[in-house]
């Protein structure tokens, strides 16, 4: 930081409209990370649940299918999916560089992967009685999830899509290296390639207040519903 | 009503295969309190749950109103299955909803006729201040009161009780003992209880089978308790056991 805190400032305002784009940015590539998680994360992770043996809906195929799935998308290093994953991107979107959308299919890739382990465990965690329970009652298999399931393991499936989210920020600040942009971009950028170190600490200052709020908020709103 | 024809469950234990219900056959009459009696792991359980059909025989026959559980499509096994309530040891209530949305909840899941109120059936197990509560504020006698609503609330022509007073003090169990002896008489169903409390038995059984290892050696006629007397308070009931006041 300069030693002079109104040039400090200075500096931040000019660089602000660059900041605020990139932030733009990671919002972008972390809103398509939500969906993707919340669309089809939860149910995978779901079907991983069901499909197990012992469940409701045991298949040993579609456990192994979906399994495999999960474990090679979270061991491939992220940065190697990214590259890996490009001409998959051109294909369907066009161009797989430059742009925040595209930056954002392997964003969705990890968060799906991500998130159906977190919901996995969130289920394997509600006791077994309330899937008896349910059975006793002859329930379908989606009045188990909605109305059982999902009920009962509500707050902790709020806190693993917290969890999962401060883990997207921080793959999304990988995606810089393809031109997808974002606040990681703008950290290497200024500070990194052009030395401009305060403007660096302060995008990386943004960066862990936006991870506590949403920590805090997520946290906050599971113990809200938990009831148990 | 219920009848069971040389039902065996094998189970794949430490030591090779081994029966849990080894050629188990009864018959539970209409409108009958049936006791079954056993020590821990004689299969009390698993012969509760053929009947709903939460656990599957191995081989033998199962029939409800002369019908094959076993030979049930999935649907028409969810139909069966609407028909029965159940009661567990550990209540099995949903922690997240309140009393009165766990009491609704099999309303939620099929149309029944002419099931009963929540407010109805609250009053019926004493509960009645008590719907918007979660579980976790009750204590462990009034978490059985809200499993035996949420079975009560349909109407069930069947009820099945898997170690219904296990969890409980011997004063909670006289309680709940009392309580699902009205349900039957006020309205009517067939009822199996599993236990080892043979109180519980004596007190509200009319006949019972004894299970060992997985085999059925005796079904005894209750000589039906004159039960406990009723104590005006603990206090009461404890200067009556210690010191025989
Ligand atoms: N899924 C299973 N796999 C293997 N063994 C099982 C399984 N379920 C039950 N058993 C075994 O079958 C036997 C009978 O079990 P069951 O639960 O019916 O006994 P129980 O009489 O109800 O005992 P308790 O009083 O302890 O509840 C036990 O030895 C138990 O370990
Ligand atoms: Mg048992």
């Amino acid at each position: 930081m300069p030693d002079n805190f109104p040039e400090y400032i200075q500096r931040v305002i000019e660089y602000w409209p660059a900041l605020f784009e990139s932030l733009w940015e990671t919002g972008i590539m972390m809103g398509f990370a939500m969906v993707a998680a919340i669309l089809l994360g939860l149910p995978l992770g779901t079907l991983l649940f069901l499909t197990a043996k012992g469940q409701p809906m045991q298949n040993i195929f579609i456990y192994q299918l979906s399994n495999a799935f999960v474990n090679i998308v979270r061991s491939f290093p992220f940065l190697l999916l990214v590259v890996a994953m490009q001409p998959f991107i051109r294909e369907v979107y066009g161009r797989a560089t430059g742009d925040p959308v595209a930056a954002s299919f392997p964003m969705m890739l990890i968060a799906i992967a991500l998130y159906a382990r977190f919901v996995q465990q969130s289920l394997l965690d509600v006791p077994k009685g309330v899937t008896e329970t349910a059975r006793s009652m002859g329930a379908s298999i989606p009045q188990l999830v909605w109305k059982f399931l999902f009920v009962e393991a509500r707050s902790s499936l709020i806190i693993g899509f917290t969890t999962a989210f401060v883990s997207f920020i921080s793959y999304s600040t990988i995606m810089g290296v393809v031109g997808g942009g974002g606040i990681g971009d703008f950290a290497i950028r200024y500070g990194y390639q052009r030395y401009e170190t305060d403007i660096m600490y302060t995008a990386i200052i943004v960066i862990i207040i936006i991870v506590q709020l949403i920590q805090w908020w997520g946290l906050r709103l599971a113990k809200k519903l938990d009831k148990r | 009503m219920i009848k069971m024809n040389n039902v065996t469950r094998t189970y794949q234990g430490q030591d090779g295969e081994f029966n849990a219900v080894d050629d188990v056959s009864l018959e539970i009459g209409e409108n009958e309190i049936f006791g079954l009696i056993g020590e821990s792991g004689a299969g009390k359980s698993t012969v509760l749950r053929f009947i709903n059909a939460l656990e599957t025989p191995t081989s033998g026959v199962v029939e409800v109103d002369g019908t094959d559980v076993f030979s049930l499509s999935k649907k028409k096994l969810r139909a069966h299955q609407k028909g029965i309530g159940m009661i567990f040891q550990q209540f099995n209530l949903l922690n997240n909803k309140t009393v009165r949305e766990n009491v609704q909840l099999p309303l939620e899941l099929h149309k029944y006729k002419d099931p009963l109120s929540v407010r109805e059936v609250l009053e019926f197990v004493g509960l009645s201040g008590k719907s918007d509560r979660h579980p976790s504020q009750l204590s462990g006698g009034e978490k059985q009161r809200v499993g035996i609503a949420r079975a009560l609330i349909t109407r069930p022509k069947i009820l099945l009780c898997d170690e219904p007073t296990s969890a409980l003090d011997e004063s909670t169990t006289e309680e709940i003992v009392g309580v699902l002896k009205r349900a039957h008489e006020k309205f009517g169903m067939t009822v199996l209880v599993v236990t080892h409390e043979l109180n519980v038995i004596k007190s509200m059984c009319e006949r019972c089978a004894v299970l060992e290892k997985g085999h059925l050696v005796d079904i005894i006629d209750v000589v039906p308790g004159a039960g406990r007397p009723d104590y005006e308070s603990y206090h009461q009931r404890v200067l009556e056991v210690l010191k025989n006041a």
